[in-house]
Parts: structure tokens; C-alpha cells; sequence
């Protein structure tokens, strides 16, 4: 990782007015829809680079842009639990998500932030704020290429990204908490024949942050913003009443769409 | 990764790829997959790789996955068809 190394390259954070939103408690299919038109906005130059702290009102599925739904979702024990069965716009695995055990959000910044980068290089450069903010509260996080948030005592969670209208979108969950036997009713994980490769990322040992540590989920959270804030800069803002609307039609037009979910059945 | 291959009349008629790996862009997936479609079903799987390479898209970004990783899946679909395999 010889370019990350190289003097001033966290100097192209601080080229960005970078602009954080908070969400109230929101659908995990608006979620999806959020994320698509907010990479749209920031490639587009409409919005400043985002960082969007996510909460979610809902139980979730989230599916790789690859991965088929038969293969990694248990229907019935997705029906147990309520959760909602999604596709995101980024590769990687299925996550499994109950609101109050998830920490997650997004990235929105121009390509240009990652530029001259390796996208395995990437990855580590714009989680580089998180594994700080972790440290800071006595987790020895590190981060494990290609896109594992890790620990000494097992993984914390994973990221994702795709390149679009000249914008990076970068997401990522992490475990604040997480019920394994609920987890392994719903996805299909671990049941199936692995190879050595064990390439199936939720199969890691994982170890959520409230093993590591005393603290609520807001305490967590908010560090973690501040840790960006300390470094990057970040200003409070809020949705463009636009980005709302073209988030809610994406979501009924896309998202909720058989179509979209069974893109690979 | 996980790769359900069709064959007909000594062909490979349709391949549908699946995982938790990432692509750039998102589609060229198809285009992995229809490079596929018309091999020999007893292509081999440097043959097969060597399809994938030959129709990829400029540009396109595969991590987690590789022509030669496809191959080697579809070689063992075709093999040994059941149980379903992850690689």
C-alpha cells in the first residue's frame, strides 16, 4: 500500500466541505434508494461529499449485487423473523441486520478522492477514520484487505463500493451486537458444503463491538463521527427535499421490484 | 461463488454466476456469462478461461472472482453437477 504512504494523501480529505446526515429510524429499501441517488447528487456536483450515518426502522436482508436469493436466504426463516429480503448496489456478501445491532453508513465522494488508489488500497483508505475512532475506544481494530473491519478478537464488520457518474460509493455494516441463532435461521450461511476458500465473509468469526467494550451504540457512533470530524472536518446537513423525492420513486420503481430482488433468483 | 451451467445438445447453453464478489461495472456480468454460452461442454477449463478473458469488457474491474475461477466452477458443474458447490 505504497501510495497511501505517500505525504499529503489524507490531505485530499480535507479538500471537501464533507457534509454529515443523520437519518431517522429508515426502511431498508429506502435505505438502498438513498444510496444510489446520493452517489448520483455528489458525482454530479449537486451535493458536497456525504457522510450518512444510517438507522435503520427494520429488520434486513441485504444482498450483494451478485449474490441469489435462493442461495443465501432462508425463506421461512426470513418470514420467522420479519426481515426484509433486499439487493444493494454493491458486491460482497449478505448482511444480516436488526436495528439496534447494526452500525452502518455510507460514503458519498468524488472518484477523484480515490484516484491513483488500487480499489484494494481503497478500501482501506476511507475506512482508515474508522479503525482510528475503534482504537479510540480500546478496540485493537485493524483493517484486513480486501474489505474486512476486523479485530484481534474476530471480524467487526465488512465494506462495499461501486464507481458511478464520477462518484465512489462506499458502505459499510459493522456488528454492534448480533443474536447468531437468529442469524443462521435466516441466511443460508455455513450450511452449505464450503470450499477452502471459505470465501463467504459473515462465515468469520466475528466479534461485535459490545464484546469489546462497555459502551452503548450512540456512544460508539458518535466517536466515530467525531473521530471524522476531528480529522476531515463535517458539517450538519440535511436531505434536499429532491433527494427525498427521487429516493422515494427509486425505492417503489426499483428496489421493492421482484424484478430488482430477483435479478439472480 | 456459484455457478449453474445449462447444456444442450453438447453445448453449454446457459451459465448463471453468482456471489459475493465484486465487478466493475455491474454489467459485465453478462457478458462473462454470454462469452460462455456455445462452449463445448467438454471444453477445457483453460479453454474456458481463456473465452472469458477473450470477451471481457475494457476496463472491467473483477476482485473475489477471475475468468480462470469461472472456469474452474463450470468445469465442476458440468462434472460433477450435484451437490452444489461454493468455490
Amino acid at each position: 500500500m505504497t501510495a497511501l504512504a505517500e505525504p499529503g494523501f489524507e490531505e485530499r480529505w480535507r479538500r471537501h466541505e464533507w457534509q454529515l446526515l443523520r437519518d431517522e429510524p429508515t426502511h431498508p429499501m429506502m435505505h438502498m434508494a438513498l444510496d444510489e441517488v446520493l452517489t448520483h447528487e455528489v458525482g454530479e456536483g449537486r451535493r458536497l461529499p456525504t457522510l450518512r450515518i444510517w438507522e435503520w426502522s427494520d429488520n434486513a436482508v441485504i444482498l450483494g449485487r451478485f449474490q441469489s436469493v435462493r442461495n443465501e436466504v432462508d425463506a421461512a426463516g426470513a418470514e420467522k423473523h420479519g426481515m426484509t429480503v433486499t439487493r444493494r448496489i454493491t458486491g460482497g456478501g449478505a448482511m444480516f441486520v436488526e436495528p439496534h445491532n447494526a452500525i452502518t453508513y455510507s460514503l458519498y465522494a468524488p472518484a477523484t478522492l480515490v484516484k491513483g488508489l488500487s480499489f484494494i488500497e481503497s478500501y482501506a483508505f476511507l475506512d482508515a477514520w474508522v479503525i482510528a475512532g475503534l482504537k479510540s475506544l480500546g478496540i485493537e481494530a485493524y483493517y484486513q484487505p480486501i474489505n474486512d473491519i476486523t479485530s484481534t478478537q474476530g471480524k467487526i464488520g465488512g465494506a462495499a463500493q461501486t464507481r458511478r457518474a464520477g462518484a465512489v460509493l462506499h458502505h459499510v455494516t459493522m456488528a454492534y451486537d448480533m443474536d447468531p441463532a437468529k442469524m443462521l435461521e435466516v441466511l443460508r450461511i455455513g450450511r452449505e458444503k464450503l470450499s477452502d476458500k471459505g470465501s463467504v465473509s459473515a462465515n468469520k468469526r466475528v466479534s461485535p463491538i459490545k464484546q469489546q467494550t462497555n459502551l452503548p451504540r450512540e456512544t460508539v457512533i458518535q466517536r466515530l463521527i467525531d473521530t471524522f470530524a476531528e480529522r476531515y472536518g463535517l458539517v450538519e446537513a440535511a436531505l434536499f427535499p429532491h433527494e427525498e423525492e427521487a429516493a422515494e420513486r427509486l425505492r417503489r420503481e426499483k428496489f421493492e421490484s421482484a424484478e430488482w430482488l430477483y435479478l439472480l433468483p | 461463488m456459484v455457478v449453474d451451467v445449462t447444456l444442450a445438445g453438447g453445448e453449454i447453453s446457459n451459465v448463471a454466476i453468482t456471489g459475493d464478489f465484486f465487478l466493475e461495472p455491474a454489467e459485465a456480468l453478462e457478458a462473462i456469462a454470454a462469452s460462455l454460452t456455445g462452449a463445448p461442454a467438454n471444453a477445457s477449463e483453460e479453454q474456458l478461461s481463456d473465452r472469458v478473458t477473450a470477451r471481457l469488457p475494457a476496463g472491467v474491474e473483477m476482485i473475489g472472482f477471475s475468468p480462470q475461477a469461472i472456469a474452474t466452477a463450470v468445469r465442476r458443474a458440468i462434472d460433477d453437477p450435484t451437490p452444489r458447490e461454493r468455490v
